[in-house]
């Protein structure tokens, strides 16, 4: 059996993993080269403190792969598993974090409410004053940056062709079954097709025939210098956004939660804007200090932005379109590295098995690309 | 011991061996090797670094430096404090 796979991520490569693992002969597509896109560019914030059952699930298992993967691949991901604290700055935010609580808690996960001054003997540098009250609970820290490498290793030793610079400029369509792809002038044969290219993910459903309209989301980024660690858990303020961690370096990696970007005409479809902006920075320094007032003090080093995309109504879209042999994965939203190693497996579900997860499956829209 | 090692980056400590080592295994161009390795993302963002990277990757490749190219350069040009973005909105 032949897989493409258009997208060298978490996504992608956890999907070429699992695929080769069970026997496939894959091949990897990355239009510019591994961690260019958001699995390069996120926190590497991971928890199971989700929203959905589902995701929550998916969260879950990932956490259980990285520990495996990182040794079977014999790659450390420097995954620091010190916790993770959401916060919120009114009662509307606050109960809607109680309310996933419950939903955390009855799918197994260790989550507890927390007191803004309990946060304080947690993380004595946290502004008690800041917040009216939170969330702790499982999660942590990954180095995003060697999960790929670790991700891209692994492959390779199953026999996985990582093709870099190699974009995808057709798909090979015929009897409503996938056929192939078209790299630049050349035909590669494929019995399956996995779009896996994130926020770029619409184009390739587009050359396929799919009008498919996951929306793309721009987030701001920036690293403060490397210190001695002095915050364990990540630290997530759902009322303002803003959010931040210690990474294994020692640098204070922060960021806002990102917003909703069209695709700048200038630009054109393929390049999404990934500009940083000093509006970021001044929103970022406002909640990072009123959490953390010893921030103050310390210096940006850089800042970045990143695109990723999600479904229409907000979650993945994972599973076999309505082309035979053209699978989703994308529309990871913020999740990309929370959830890719789960996703991974059940795309191999959905390729081996004909099995996947009906929540997420592409079907759920309609052919005009929106809910039905 | 120490006197053979040739610091290349001082922020993230690696030795130029370090920087060849990561090219042998196949990180050959600037912004996986960037991404491997830790070099120019330290407190000195680039600016100690950078052109020794860029040195040894062509040596060791072959390919000039031009086409090389450079990492994508990242704002602030200089380490700014956070007290002066919390002040500097509106201006």
């Amino acid at each position: 059996m032949n897989v493409v796979v258009i997208g060298g991520g978490v996504v992608g490569l956890s999907v070429a993993y699992n695929l080769a693992r069970a026997g496939a002969e894959v091949t990897v597509f990355e239009r510019k080269y591994p961690l260019y896109g958001a699995s390069g560019r996120n926190s590497g914030g991971i928890t199971p403190l989700l929203s959905n059952e589902s995701l929550i699930k998916l969260a879950a298992r990932s956490i259980e792969l990285y520990d495996h993967i990182q040794s079977e691949v014999d790659f450390n991901f420097l995954f620091r598993k010190d916790g993770y604290i959401k916060v919120a700055q009114n009662d509307e935010d606050l109960s809607v974090l109680e309310r996933e609580m419950r939903l955390q808690k009855a799918a197994g996960v260790d989550v507890r409410e927390i007191d803004p001054f309990e946060i304080r003997s947690i993380v004595p540098a946290f502004n008690p004053e800041s917040v009216i009250g939170g969330v702790i609970g499982e999660g942590g820290v990954i180095f995003p940056w060697p999960v790929i490498w670790g991700l891209v290793k692994g492959c390779k030793n199953l026999g996985v062709e990582i093709r870099v610079e190699a974009e995808v400029n057709g798909i090979l369509i015929g009897d409503g079954e996938v056929e192939g792809v078209k790299v630049n002038d050349e035909v590669v044969r494929a019995d399956y097709i996995v779009n896996a290219a994130g926020a770029w993910s619409n184009q390739f459903s587009n050359l396929a025939g799919i009008k498919s309209e996951n929306r793309v989301i721009k987030e701001e980024i920036c690293v403060i210098e490397s210190l001695k660690p002095f915050i364990d858990p990540y630290l997530l303020n759902v009322s303002n956004g803003v959010y931040l961690s210690q990474s294994a370096r020692g640098e204070v990696v922060g960021g806002v939660l990102g917003r909703e970007t069209g695709v700048d005409n200038a630009l054109g479809v393929k390049n999404l804007n990934t500009k940083s902006s000093l509006e970021f920075l001044f929103r970022y320094a406002k909640g990072a200090v009123e959490m953390i007032p010893r921030l103050r003090g310390l210096s940006v080093l850089r800042q970045w932005a990143g695109v990723y995309d999600t479904g229409q109504d907000g979650f993945p879209v994972v599973g076999e379109s309505q082309i035979r042999g053209f699978i989703q994965a994308n529309g990871m939203g913020r999740l990309g590295m929370t959830i890719g190693p789960a996703v991974g497996e059940i795309v191999a579900q959905v390729i081996f098995k004909g099995s996947g997860m009906e929540e997420f499956s592409p079907i759920r829209f309609s052919s005009d690309g929106f809910k039905n | 011991m120490t006197k053979n090692r040739k610091i290349v980056c001082r922020c993230e400590d690696l030795t130029e061996e370090e920087i060849i080592h990561a090219i042998e295994e196949g990180y050959t161009d600037i912004e996986s090797l960037k991404r491997y390795t830790g070099a120019t993302t330290g407190s000195c963002q680039g600016k100690g670094c950078l052109m020794h990277v860029l040195r040894i990757l062509s040596q060791k490749t072959g390919k000039k430096p031009e086409e090389i190219g450079i990492t994508t350069q990242r704002p602030p040009v200089n380490p700014v404090p956070l007290y002066l973005l919390v002040e500097g909105e509106g201006e």
